[in-house]
């Protein structure tokens, strides 16, 4: 049952960059979730061609689109940790959304998905946040509420050389969103 | 009545986009004296990634775009909404620019379109793009909005014509709206 199993969660990136503070704060992860949550990394959207239904008519999804939704919909719950790119979603994570969205058995249905982000500025990713819920919202995703992880001003929160979260208040915000995302998933996953 | 000069970009990128549709009836609605052309495409971008920018530099499809907006005198988005948001492809291109010094949207007057099968005919599209450009400090025009819903029964698909009477009003409206928002915000010499 899934009340009583470890969760497999699945946790998506959505930079691309080597030295990004969005990656960097994914890594957090495993250290800061509870017992009953195993996470694990997304297969990458970086060869995704641009969503152009022409592709999808002629010769089907593209087979790593097909591997990513794969990914999602064995998970029992999605963790999203993005950065903010012009107030938005980037535009690469976004695409991948879209290209999924499009599938029959479309992976995000009745999915549990919580989100983060970090950004070098006030508002930490926020912005993006909040489109993100709208649009993964629009394909039926069920979205964990709080507590948000926004981690601003993130030049100051992570080392500069490891890139490790040294901020013992992120921290603790990230484990009490883990332990509440196990509990939302508990709670809102169909009856086994 | 001064020469204006439009670029048009258009969010998806298949063959029957009723968008594209949209996006080739505007120099037919555009009042005297503003030409609108469709600005170079992003199809060939590949996902933003800073490392790309930081190693090879910014990639030549990326510059022709941004060229082509700072050249424009104003810039129309004819696009759908995927996922109650913006395209990813769309998005993923003003990214790029956005990251390039002389950033071509500073200041740029723009014009918002957009057209769905469905019947809110793209709003929420429209509101998350307002809020890119209003990062990037371009001027968007306020009103009128054009949202065609229903779009299908609006555009003839073999011929890609907009028949419908009240759209088309709609819509020269609003190019002679964007052609006196470009004039009020041109730089004053």
């Amino acid at each position: 049952m899934v009340t009583d199993r470890q969760l497999d969660v699945l946790v998506i990136c959505g930079s691309l960059r080597k030295g990004s503070y969005n990656a960097a704060l994914a890594r957090t992860l495993p250290a800061l979730a509870p017992a009953g949550m195993k996470l694990r990394d997304a297969p990458s959207f970086a060869s995704f061609p641009l969503y152009n239904f022409d592709i999808q008519d002629a010769t089907g999804f593209p087979h790593e689109v097909d591997v990513w939704a794969d990914a999602i919909r064995r998970a029992d719950g999605l963790i999203i940790v993005s950065p903010e790119y012009n107030w938005s979603i980037p535009g690469g994570l976004k695409n991948a959304i879209d290209w999924v969205s499009r599938m029959k058995d479309q992976p995000f249905k009745d999915k549990p998905v919580a989100l983060q982000s970090a950004a070098g500025g006030i508002l930490g990713g926020s912005r993006m946040q909040y489109h993100l819920r709208q649009s993964l919202t629009s394909i039926d995703a069920h979205l964990f509420g709080r507590p948000e992880v926004i981690v601003t001003f993130a030049h100051q929160k992570f080392g500069d050389k490891t890139l490790e979260l040294l901020d013992q208040t992120a921290i603790d915000m990230i484990k009490l969103q883990l332990a509440g995302f196990e509990r939302y998933i508990r709670r809102v996953s169909a009856k086994e | 009545m001064a020469n204006l000069n439009v670029v048009s970009i258009c969010g998806s990128l298949r063959k029957g986009s009723f968008n594209a549709m949209l996006q080739r009836m505007l120099p037919s609605l555009a009042p005297e004296g503003m030409t609108i052309k469709p600005a170079p495409s992003f199809a060939e971008f590949p996902h933003y990634n800073s490392d790309i920018q930081n190693s090879t530099g910014f990639p030549a499809p990326v510059n022709t775009l941004a060229d082509a907006i700072r050249a424009a005198d104003g810039v129309i988005f004819c696009t759908p909404e995927y996922n109650f948001s913006i395209p990813g492809a769309l998005k993923n291109a003003i990214d790029w620019v956005s990251r390039l010094q002389n950033q071509p949207f500073a200041g740029k007057p723009v014009a918002l379109q957009s057209a769905s099968p469905g019947p809110v005919g793209g709003a929420r599209v429209q509101y998350d793009l307002r809020k890119s450009m209003m990062f990037l400090d371009a001027f968007t025009l306020n009103k009128p909005e054009i949202f065609i819903g229903n779009c299908t029964s609006k555009f003839d698909e073999k011929t890609g014509e907009l028949k419908d009477e009240a759209t088309r009003g709609f819509i020269k409206q609003q190019l002679a709206a964007f052609a006196a928002l470009i004039a009020r915000v041109a730089p004053k010499s």
